[in-house]
């Protein structure tokens, strides 16, 4: 019974093990010492605490993202604005620490707030142009998230850029809004908290809140949903600005936890990130943590491999790609006779294909 | 703008639409089969990275164009092959190949040159550009529409006939009906997958001629990276080309051309930045204006 | 076999995969050149024994017989070899392209790489003439009436030669004068020497097309005859069956107020099914009012106006004193309805989600499933464990997917959704198709107390026994307008339903 019910977990396993096998393998065995570079990969990134904490700093805006992918998707959203959020989030941040006058207290929660809800528009925009005028989100959220780089960069170059820093950057952020580290030896800041609060947060909107279950119900049958008399795009339009918010808030953490000036050229990628984290974590908020850290892991292997070897560390980025390719593939994931060649019997099978025999 | 100063721009924004219009084409084949292309940007990219290192290891351009063709048309057979046997979802795997892509071509370009960001170490050659006989010498308009890259001109007959294809041959018709009505495809007797397996493939080759075209032309060499949303930027052309060729190929000019402005206007008053956001924002203004006009008459016919 | 005969069904019988019996020895011939008609309910297997003749489904048992041989139709393309065509009831037309394009979608004229326009739009001609159906080859199809569609859809299928046409339901979409259109065509092809097989429920476009009958009910071949020799009473008896059920008992109720009131309500637009036209009718407290009529009447179009799904072009709706002209089913349901859908996969459940889910949706807006801004997930679990045990739905647990119960477990715990709303008013679509005896007598039980205790509820069914064993009065809407009204007297019988569900004849 329980093997049963551990069945598709252990699929998932052996299959992320099986994709990180054949990346990484004929990668290793570029190199003049394959065992080396295996073993830094995957060993690696547990033989210090500082290495750990790299994880667990990594991990930090994947959960964030997506977290709030999986509250868009659960509600039938196709909504992609999460990178473009993101960046927004933190940069908007970073300008409210810069230009905003603020007791020194209210710096880093103030800051975050505006950097939210000001990235949350990339994710807003087209929730309200689905819910309004029925417009593709995907599309319009594609295209927002380049608006968002782009007049980031304007702001950036016009009103944070320090003339003495060089590159394009920002000025530096004020030290009373950077958020504080919580781990001596790591980086690990209050923003892992936080993100891990959000997670658990999701969970409860998700599975215990009134509007939770309506968005839940929208996505898993909107005909169901009209039945009901549910307002379906008000809902529509509540999921988009909680994604939103979530995703701009991550870029902020991740501004005021890790960085000392905004420098963001192009679009950094987290939100792509958060959308694969969420895919393996079939939308649930809860089983997103273990996801992100499972990225992480591999972004932080990827790092030390990279540093101490002639490899790339560009191989955990198609990792994240097949992972992604495999978890949708239901044919793959979810194929009756893998499940019942792990769990050992054959009711894998029968309860997939067959109708319940009528009960009375 | 003195006339020669409008000539080269014309010359620029066409240099600079090829890419939109040959991706943009390659979306609507897609679509046209009902399985919408989002991985074209991976496409581009990778057919931009294998005409580098293909016509660096032959020394012939040629085979670095058909390597690109066939990089990306593999890439959408790999696709079609998610949707169709594996179950996957078209949109999650669409975005999977961009990463992959991106990814992969860093990957790859480190293993065989050593460098991360560009392939300036390789020999890779450039695809010709081709003198019209008779306008180049033609003052003004032999700077504007001579001269240029051989793929522009495969981006402007292809449109042309492209839209041929779909209206006047039985495969087309076929492949619009895959896409528009899959049930009365298949009553009429039409393999719906095997359509769109082909449609996502030929997807797939005109983002592998996109990517040649920037490697193989604009510029000479490979970058990480170097698409930069322009596979986005086709997938908005052709949602606001309303499903045709020729208007596919249109709004890819225009956005291209808002491209060139912001491009030809750094230095100017507006601040680049704002500039480069034009093509990003037309196409969503374009989607708000015809999902107004469709209720407006919605609402008339209600009435 | 006479050689007369085009196809047999030989002793057919077909048994799905899940155990479903849909055909039982269904055995008849189809003599040709002659219109054929074939008449059942929905469910009656017409649709299974179609897909058979097509190519969709294999028989589990028995064979077809055409042309005196024995064959096996693997495939709809091995269909259009034998020469068999079908015009679905869903027209499989492409709206983007011609009308040309459509009839040679797949078998294309050609001329080198391109279609041949000129040679097709000739064969178009051609066939126009033959035919007699006068299409417009360069129209675009999304701009055709549906009248229009149909002959382009009845070309389609003779543009490939055919030696059988079938018709599923052709009339279900045409109006009075264009349904005497095409049979008008229709007889012109039988003359041509083509077979036609004429699906309907109609009796009187039965009557008035086709030489032969044969209805199908339950499976089974519940009548085969000549329609020469039969009069209009027979052949209602023969489509309508006789009601074999014994009644129970009606308990009598006294009426309350008035309920729920529609005043010259009509609504045009929306598919036949859903078009109404000048609607009077009132929903007591207390009271059970049956609707009957053959699927596609206008029932759907009610159920809509009365759920908030759709509201009316004219008219009113008053439910319990308030105006309900421009009311959605959110304000539908704060006023008291609880709505059992027809379709309850679609409409009434989330198979992803689970039973406590399923049971409480929509409730949870309520405060008595909430503390504060929280959802109370034990008293959810509480109540649904008790629907569980009252209304006796066998599942492995509240918490599995709705998709592990069975459909008339999935029904009851739909109605114990419903029924928990503590409604006013309850429309009943189809609350029984295609479950169990036991659960639908449950559900019976349950729909009667309701009423019992204040509730006006609105039966819609096509199951003639429900009807009359739980209405207090019927009303039988044919076109999208009520054509009779009646008390539910013992003198009311499925057959005195007949002639007014089949349109021959009307009172009010």
């Amino acid at each position: 019974m329980s093997r049963k019910a551990l069945a598709p977990a252990i699929v998932t396993v052996a299959i992320l093990a099986l994709v990180v096998a054949v990346v990484m393998l004929p990668l290793a065995l570029t190199t003049s010492d394959p065992a080396g570079v295996l073993q830094t990969f995957l060993f690696g990134p547990f033989r210090n605490l500082r290495y750990l904490g790299n994880i667990v700093e990594m991990a930090t805006p994947t959960m964030l993202c997506g977290l709030a992918v999986a509250v868009m998707f659960r509600s039938g959203m196709f909504n992609l604005g999460v990178e473009g959020a993101f960046y927004l989030g933190g940069l908007a941040t970073v300008a409210a620490t810069l230009l905003l006058p603020m007791p020194w207290w209210a710096a880093a929660p103030v800051s975050l707030l505006i950097g939210s809800m000001v990235g949350s528009t990339v994710c807003i925009l087209p929730g309200v142009m689905r819910a309004q005028f029925d417009t593709s989100e995907l599309v319009t959220s594609l295209m927002l998230n380049f608006v968002a780089l782009f007049v980031g960069l304007f702001i950036l170059n016009y009103f944070l850029r320090d003339p003495t820093a060089g590159a394009m950057a920002s000025y530096k952020i004020p030290v009373e809004a950077q958020l504080p580290r919580i781990l001596p030896g790591t980086r690990i800041h209050l923003g892992t908290v936080l993100a891990l609060l959000a997670c658990i947060a999701g969970a409860i909107y998700l599975f215990r809140t009134r509007s939770g279950f309506d968005a839940r119900l929208v996505g898993s049958n909107s005909a169901f949903a009209a039945h009901l008399g549910l307002p379906i795009r008000l809902v529509m339009m509540r999921s988009a600005a909680i994604g939103g918010l979530i995703a701009a808030a991550a870029g902020g953490i991740e501004m005021l936890g890790l960085y000392t000036r905004f420098s963001w050229q192009t679009l950094p990628g987290t939100g792509w990130v958060g959308v694969t984290v969420a895919i393996l974590a079939r939308d649930n908020p809860i089983l997103i943590v273990p996801s992100a850290l499972f990225f992480a892991y591999l972004q932080v292997g990827g790092d030390l491999v990279g540093r101490n070897f002639d490899v790339p560390i560009e191989g955990v980025g198609l990792i994240n790609a097949l992972v992604l390719l495999i978890a949708t593939a239901a044919a793959i994931i979810r194929n009756p006779k893998l499940l019942q060649l792990v769990s050992g019997d054959n009711s894998a099978t029968m309860s997939k294909n067959l109708p319940k025999a009528e009960a009375h | 703008m003195d006339p020669a100063s409008i000539a080269e721009f014309i010359a620029v924004a066409l240099r600079v639409s090829t890419p939109l219009i040959l991706a943009g084409l390659g979306v609507l084949i897609s679509t046209r089969a009902g399985v919408l292309n989002i991985g074209i940007e991976g496409m581009m990219l990778a057919g931009a990275f294998a005409g580098v290192v293909a016509s660096a290891f032959t020394g012939s351009a040629p085979i670095g164009l058909l390597a690109a063709i066939l990089t990306g048309a593999a890439l959408g057979c790999l696709l079609a092959i998610m949707v169709h046997v594996a179950k996957a979802d078209l949109i999650l795997s669409g975005i999977a190949i961009n990463i992959a892509a991106a990814a992969g071509t860093t990957l790859l370009l480190f293993l065989i040159t050593g460098s991360k960001g560009v392939s300036s170490s390789l020999q890779s050659q450039v695809l010709p550009s081709i003198d019209i006989p008779v306008v180049e010498a033609v003052p003004l308009l032999g700077t504007a529409i001579s001269g240029h890259h051989v793929l522009t001109y495969v981006a402007l007959l292809g449109a042309p006939l492209l839209a041929v294809f779909l209206t006047r041959t039985p495969l087309g018709i076929r492949l619009r009906a895959v896409g528009e009505k899959p049930e009365a495809a298949a009553a009429a007797g039409i393999n719906v997958k095997r359509y769109q397996f082909w449609a996502l493939a030929a997807s797939g080759a005109f983002g592998g001629l996109a990517g040649a075209f920037l490697s193989m032309g604009y510029v000479s060499w490979f970058a990480q990276n170097m698409t930069a949303g322009r596979g986005f930027i086709a997938l908005a052309a052709e949602v606001m080309g309303n499903g045709s060729a020729l208007g596919t190929m249109a709004s890819a000019i225009l956005l291209g051309t808002a491209e060139t402005i912001s491009i030809t206007m750094q230095g100017g008053g507006i601040p680049s930045e704002l500039v480069q956001t034009i093509p990003y924002v037309v196409p969503i203004l374009a989607l708000l204006l015809h999902a107004t006009r469709r209720r407006r008459l919605l609402k008339r016919s209600a009435a | 076999m006479t050689s007369h005969t085009l196809i047999a069904f030989e002793a057919i019988s077909k048994v799905y995969g899940n155990g479903t019996r849909a055909l039982t020895d269904v055995s008849f011939s189809v003599a040709r050149g002659v219109i054929h008609a074939i008449c059942g309910e929905n469910g009656a297997g017409k649709s299974t024994l179609m897909k058979i003749l097509f190519g969709l489904e294999q028989p589990s048992a028995g064979h077809l017989r055409f042309d005196d041989g024995i064959v096996d139709i693997r495939s709809p393309a091995a269909a259009a070899d034998l020469g068999i065509g079908m015009v679905h009831q869903h027209f499989t037309l492409v709206p983007s392209l011609t009308v040309a394009e459509n009839i040679f979608l797949g078998q294309e004229r050609r001329n080198g790489l391109f279609v041949d326009r000129l040679k097709t739009r000739q064969r178009v001609a051609e066939l126009s003439r033959r035919f007699n159906l006068a299409v417009d080859p360069d129209a675009r199809v999304s701009t055709l009436s549906v009248a229009a569609q149909q002959k382009v859809e009845i070309l389609k299928a003779l543009s490939r030669d055919i030696r059988l046409l079938i018709l599923d339901e052709p009339t279900a979409v045409l109006s009075p004068p264009e349904t005497e259109e095409l049979f008008a065509r229709l007889r012109h092809l039988r003359d041509e020497g083509l077979t036609i097989l004429f699906i309907s429920h109609k009796l009187r476009e039965v009557r008035a097309l086709a030489s032969h009958v044969t209805v199908l009910r339950a499976g089974r071949v519940a009548g085969d005859a000549d329609l020469a020799h039969l009069d209009n009473d027979a052949v209602s008896k023969l489509v309508m069956g006789a009601s074999a059920a014994v009644r129970p008992a009606r308990i009598v109720r006294t009426l309350g107020s008035p309920l729920v009131t529609l005043r010259g309500v009509s609504q045009s637009r929306g598919r036949p099914g859903e078009r109404v036209e000048d609607i009077d009718l009132t929903v007591h407290a207390s009271e059970i009012v049956g609707v009957a009529g053959v699927d596609g009447s206008g029932q759907q179009g009610l159920v809509a106006l009365l759920s908030g799904r759709r509201t009316p072009f004219t008219g009113d709706i008053v439910f319990s004193g308030r105006a309900m002209n421009a009311s959605s089913t959110r304000d539908w349901r704060a006023q008291g309805l609880a709505h059992l859908p027809a379709d309850r996969l679609k409409d009434g459940s989330s198979a992803t989600m689970s039973l406590v889910d399923n049971a409480i949706a929509g409730a949870h807006r309520k405060p008595a499933f909430r503390i504060g801004a929280f959802l109370n997930r034990r008293k959810m679990v509480e109540t649904t464990k008790a629907m569980i045990a009252e209304f006796g739905v066998r599942c492995p647990g509240p918490e599995a997917p709705l998709s592990a119960l069975s459909g008339g477990n999935a029904q009851k715990l739909i109605a114990a959704r419903e029924f928990a709303s503590q409604p006013k008013f309850l429309v009943a679509d189809e609350p029984t198709r295609g479950i169990d005896v036991a659960a639908a007598a449950f559900l019976h039980d349950r729909i009667r107390s309701m009423a019992a205790t204040g509730v006006g509820v609105l039966l819609v069914t096509s199951d003639l026994d429900e009807l009359l064993a739980l209405s207090d009065r019927v009303v039988v809407m044919f076109g999208g307008r009520i054509v009779a009204r009646l008390e539910n007297s013992d003198g009311l019988t499925p057959d005195r339903l007949g002639p007014y569900m089949l349109g021959l004849e009307e009172t009010a």
